[in-house]
């Protein structure tokens, strides 16, 4: 269906090729993953799929790509637009109306579909979807699961026979993403689509996946079935190091398969051991430090409108511990954050470190408290990183080059001249970080800093947040990810509907529910194992 | 949810608002005036919906009565008619050499104010019909029936209003993440940390948005043979025709007649090479606005509105601008009532608007 | 000028170029219609001056903008037009509550500066018809406020050129200029309306261009001087504040859309 044949992408004539004779062909009906770390070239690739690459974005491309006997080379997107779906990576950011009937209306308008047409496959596409009872909503109230489904509709209503996604679930919950993936299976399975899509986290996608794509950074590409290729590639989700730690040489692709992996080898795990658990020490646990509480709030609320969106939360976090906070998207996490910073208006008490920072001005309120917001770059506005770190040294009050220091220890590998906004992700949020850091904290709130992150930065994200606690300062991570959670965390909250419904060590909050429970505890339960660690460490 | 009628056509609402306000732009008869203004006011309220667009009216309420006072209060202080009945003197003030010509204060007399006020209605009252078309009229829907060679204006003003809103949020969110960065600077020099990040997400936004729009066809229909270069050639010939006309019709005494006629030529030219050029796009709608009856009713009905007034001006033109000097009562001419019946009569010819979505959202 | 890469954002060909040489003073016509108003023949009525216009207007509006919009546009410098025409219409109102503060212009200027004298011109227009539609404000006066800015925004377009801050100041002693022009002009068209015609400040169709430009002269000073002053200030000083960290990210997305 979709042939790349010896196909280079470089960006300007001088650059690396991100893309070097890349030769594979997707066959009709898969769906294929495409995998690799953060700039291995897995938008560039998607982008040539359609064309996008080299007739919008630039770029000299040689080599060719056909899909389904069409070449992108003699075709410009938009002509192939019947052909080939493209959904981008923030669904309302591309949205060109305002409701949702309109929308997916609006491709077909495009292509000049005459109205009694349309109307019958709005219908249809709305239905195939799920979304028929959204149909009059403006784009801006759904929530991002629907916005991603309605972003998929609107490409399906020129019945494409390729579609391509662009990460589609990164930014959503458990639930919502679950929803995406249900949509996106039924378009393989039942429509017989092809699919192509990008992902940085694995562990919900792969198991629906028929082929992977991996790139491993250097411009080649593998592609193969996906237990094969996931057991050499270096992208690890949770299965795949567990699966290398066990020796396995193809990665079970859900957790069901490993469950009958391990119980045909018959592994077993010792039983863990009474007391502490020695594997999560947190440094309250630790005898030779005591902490003060760092964060006492009693019957804290904050109001949105109506909306309460904490509700008369008490809570207490201890400096020297990382606490991960989950629940689905509007459950309040965001807003706690935000009103244990200050910045937020609530009401109840709020102590951190024996002062209220609602009432100290908002530079004593960020050497109270630290927040790294959800959207990182709306910190930012100078045209270097050079420049943003010399303006938080002087915010701060600090002496100069110590917001670039502590870039240079979260591990930035990047030049001062840089534009913030040319930085990935995970550069972006070490950016933000060490502005964060340079007032010098003792609670850091983190909100959901894992979106878009492949597994090495997480994994680096995960160093820097330890160190952080064995300095001594109390940590707060929002996040959806229950694998990251369960990697860094002592203590689990989830909230819904502004209040706390599970509180405790991560081990018994992720462990006792499935749908906190990472994989690993899934495929070792009722085994409170939470990771591949500790599963090596605890092997019989 | 109950499935509500297709709303009027925006078109239609406009046609109707204007034909009121060609009917009350005739005359300084403050009766008919307030009738024609009641029996707008009258649809408005029956048919608005609760769009923001809808809430203008009060808008326009508050400008015409703004324009009414400031007509009056300049014909007090400036007022060149100073004879008649006296109401109360204010005391001259002797001017300069370079303002000769210009009188300030003065007796001021009700016969002037009266003109003033009649004057300031037939004004306000044009207002108030303009701002009904704005509170009926769906814009979006106006939208939708641009002619094809304004295809590319209406899809910018289309993102626009799609991206407003978006817009307003993420300045939100700017503003409040500043505390995060301790807001040390005040004053002038903090309203670039609050813009940037802002018009970078929106330069972004806006490039994320053409991918999207290139992915799905955007512009795909497109005949790509450049516009006949007859076509263009004739349209800056008809704007020429209709500068040159404007100039004779307005500037030159006795250029009238081939001032209309320039003018004519250059609007139909116009018409005309805008369709050719449009023909090149075969875009499609979605749903399209249909024109029905009840469109018909409602500009038929305005009409007669129109012609109601334009009748007494054939039978009792003085009716419609009653003196001021000497005082006279306005009088109340029977059509009067037929016209301000006839512009409320579209409430009976349509229906109300559909609640817009956002009031419909769940919780 | 503008950056040669930035210009092709919206492309003036030499047919929109002549276009837009004849519609310019047209525009400054119907703004100044009662200096050269004659009264005479059908015309004798001095409310038939701005009806025509506002027929006319639109139409002329209406050529100007196929033409500039028609061939060619790439669908990158349409999102971007679409994006910055909200960026106007969300900034205006923050003006129109406080007295004599007009916002509108500032995006306006620096993106006609930044991208070229066509997505000025069509700014200006797709501007203000945005948020007219957003405020409910469309009426027989959007058609000249559409005009005004979409001169402003092509002429921006076409100042000398220069870098750093000599530019910026340029910038903001130029939107000093035209804010100050956009209300005279626009009080000027308006004012045979706000006045009537009893008072000894109000248009008289009779006199000459000279005694009309003294009258209104007078009147201006008068009523709307402060006005005038706040929006002139607010604009120049909004340009010297945002003014290069603005036209940098307008010339950085030129550059990123490589505009074809």
């Amino acid at each position: 269906m979709i042939s790349f044949d010896e196909v280079s992408i470089r960006y300007t004539e001088s650059a690396s090729p991100v893309i070097a004779d890349a030769s594979f062909t997707i066959p009709d009906g898969d769906l294929c993953l495409v995998v690799g770390g953060t700039g291995s070239g897995k938008t560039t690739l998607l982008r040539a799929i359609n064309g996008l690459v080299p007739h919008f974005v630039g770029g000299i491309m040689t080599g060719r790509v056909i899909v389904n006997g069409r070449s992108t080379r003699a075709e410009r997107p938009r002509e192939l637009a019947d052909l080939i779906g493209f959904v981008g990576q923030n669904p309302l950011a591309g949205f060109v109306t305002d409701t949702v009937e309109d929308e997916v209306a609006y491709g077909m308008e495009q292509l000049g579909i005459a109205a009694t047409a349309m109307r019958k496959r709005v219908e249809e596409t709305l239905d195939l979807m799920n979304i028929a009872e959204l149909r009059r909503r403006p784009l801006m109230q759904l929530s991002g699961g629907q916005q991603q489904r309605v972003a998929i509709a609107s490409v399906l209503a020129a019945q494409p026979r390729v579609i391509v996604l662009d990460e589609p679930t990164s930014a959503l919950d458990p639930t919502a993403a679950q929803d995406v993936l249900s949509a996106l299976t039924t378009l393989v399975h039942d429509v017989g689509m092809t699919a192509v899509v990008a992902e940085h986290r694995l562990e919900r996608v792969m198991q629906a996946a028929d082929q992977v794509l991996w790139l491993p950074g250097d411009g080649s590409a593998t592609l193969g079935p996906a237990a094969q290729v996931l057991g050499r590639a270096s992208v690890v989700p949770p299965l795949a190091e567990l699966a290398h730690a066990l020796g396995w040489s193809e990665v079970p692709l859900s957790v069901r398969d490993a469950r009958r992996r391990v119980a045909r080898e018959r592994i077993t795990l010792r039983p863990l051991a009474a007391g502490p658990d020695p594997l999560r020490p947190s440094s309250g646990e630790r005898s030779d430090r005591v902490e003060r509480p760092a964060v006492c709030l009693r019957s804290l609320t904050v109001k949105h409108g109506q909306l309460r969106a904490v509700d008369e939360l008490s809570l207490t976090l201890e400096g020297g511990s990382i606490t991960a906070l989950m629940g689905r998207n509007g459950a309040g996490k965001s807003s706690l954050m935000w009103a244990i910073q200050g910045a937020l208006p609530s009401t109840g008490t709020l102590s951190v470190a024996g002062r209220d920072p609602r009432t100290l001005s908002a530079e004593a309120a960020r050497s109270l408290v630290g927040l790294v917001p959800q959207e990182a770059a709306d910190l930012l506005h100078l045209h270097t990183v050079g420049l943003e770190c010399a303006q938080s040294d002087r915010e701060s009050g600090v002496n100069a080059g110590t917001t670039w220091a502590l870039l240079q220890r979260l591990g930035a590998d990047f030049d001062a001249d840089h534009h913030p906004r040319d930085l990935s992700e995970g550069q972006r949020l070490a950016l933000v970080l060490a502005i964060q850091l340079s007032a010098g904290p003792s609670v850091m709130l983190l909100d959901e800093p894992t979106r878009g992150l492949d597994y090495t930065m997480k994994h680096n994200l995960a160093l820097i947040l330890r160190d952080l606690v064995d300095r001594g300062t109390c940590v707060v991570v929002s996040t959806h990810d229950v694998e990251f959670a369960a990697r860094i965390s002592q203590r689990t909250i989830v909230m819904a509907e502004g209040e706390v419904v599970a509180d405790g060590p991560t081990r018994e909050v992720c462990t006792s529910s499935p749908a906190f429970a990472p994989q690993v505890t899934k495929v070792f339960l009722p085994d409170p194992v939470l990771t591949t660690d500790e599963v090596v460490a605890r092997r019989v | 949810m109950a499935r509500t009628e297709a709303p009027t056509h925006p078109w239609a609402w406009w046609v109707w608002a204007l034909f009121a306000a060609g009917a009350v732009s005739v005359t300084t008869n403050p009766l008919l005036l307030v009738l024609v203004v009641a029996a707008v006011v009258a649809v408005v309220v029956a048919r608005r919906s609760d769009a923001p667009w809808a809430r203008s009216v009060s808008t326009y309420f508050m400008l015409a009565l703004v324009i009414v006072a400031f007509r009056v209060v300049m014909q007090v202080v400036f007022g060149g008619q100073r004879t008649g009945f006296v109401l109360f003197s204010l005391p001259e003030l002797p001017l300069p050499a370079w303002a000769a010509g210009i009188r300030l204060g003065g007796p001021v007399t009700l016969n002037s104010l009266l003109a003033a006020l009649y004057d300031g209605l037939r004004l306000a009252a044009i207002i108030i019909c303009v701002g009904a078309a704005n509170a009926l009229a769906n814009p979006r829907r106006a939208l939708r029936n641009v002619p094809a060679a304004l295809h590319e204006l209406s899809v910018a003003v289309v993102i626009a209003l799609s991206v407003a809103p978006q817009l307003v949020e993420s300045a939100h969110r700017v503003r409040r993440a500043r505390r995060l960065r301790g807001g040390r600077v005040k004053g002038w020099r903090a309203v670039p940390a609050l813009v940037v990040p802002i018009l970078e997400d929106a330069v972004e936004r806006s490039l994320t948005l053409a991918t999207s729009m290139e992915a799905r066809g955007y512009g795909r229909t497109r005949d790509l043979t450049r516009v006949p270069r007859w076509v263009s050639a004739s349209l800056l010939l008809a704007v020429m025709a209709v500068t040159f006309g404007v100039f004779l019709l307005l500037g030159v005494p006795g250029g009238a007649r081939p001032g209309v006629v320039c003018l004519l030529v250059g609007v139909v030219v116009t018409a005309v090479g805008l369709r050719a050029s449009g023909r090149r796009l075969s875009v499609t709608r979605y749903r399209p606005d249909r024109w029905r009856w009840r469109e018909t009713a409602t500009v038929a009905l305005a009409l007669a509105g129109l012609l109601a007034v334009a009748g007494v001006m054939v039978l009792d033109a003085g009716v419609l601008n009653p003196p001021t000097r000497p005082l006279t009562w306005p009088s109340l001419h029977p059509l009067f009532l037929v016209a301000a019946v006839l512009f409320a009569a579209p409430i009976a010819a349509t229906v109300p608007d559909a609640p817009s979505p956002s009031s419909e959202r769940p919780r | 000028m503008s950056d040669p890469v930035a210009r092709r954002a919206v492309p003036l060909s030499p047919r929109s170029t002549a276009l837009l040489a004849v519609v310019t003073p047209l525009t400054v016509a119907a703004f100044v219609w009662p200096l050269w108003f004659h009264p005479s023949g059908v015309a004798s009525n001095s409310q038939l001056a701005p009806l025509v216009f506002a027929l006319i207007l639109p139409v002329v509006l209406a050529v100007v903008i196929s033409h500039l919009t028609g061939d060619d546009l790439d669908v990158k410098a349409l999102a971007l037009l679409g994006v910055m025409s909200a960026v106007v219409a969300v900034v205006r109102p923050l003006g129109a509550g406080t007295a004599g503060i007009e916002t509108v212009f500032f995006p306006i200027v620096i993106a006609g500066r930044a991208l070229g004298p066509g997505f000025g011109f069509v700014l200006g227009t797709t501007g203000l018809l945005t948020s007219a539609l957003l405020t409910g404000g469309v009426g027989p006066w959007l058609p000249y406020q559409m005009l005004a800015a979409a001169l402003v925004g092509l002429f921006s377009g076409l100042l000398p050129r220069l870098r750093g801050r000599a530019e910026v100041v340029l910038l903001a002693g130029w939107s000093l200029l035209i804010a100050f022009a956009y209300g005279w002009l626009m009080d000027l068209s308006f004012w045979p309306f706000m006045t009537g015609m009893g008072s000894t400040i109000s248009y008289d169709p009779h006199a000459s261009a000279w005694v009309n430009l003294h009258r209104f002269a007078l009147y201006n000073v008068a009523t709307s001087m402060g006005w005038n002053l706040g929006r002139a200030l607010t604009t120049a000083a909004l340009v010297l504040v945002l003014g290069s960290p603005m036209l940098r990210i307008l010339r950085r997305a030129a550059v990123k859309g490589r505009f074809a």
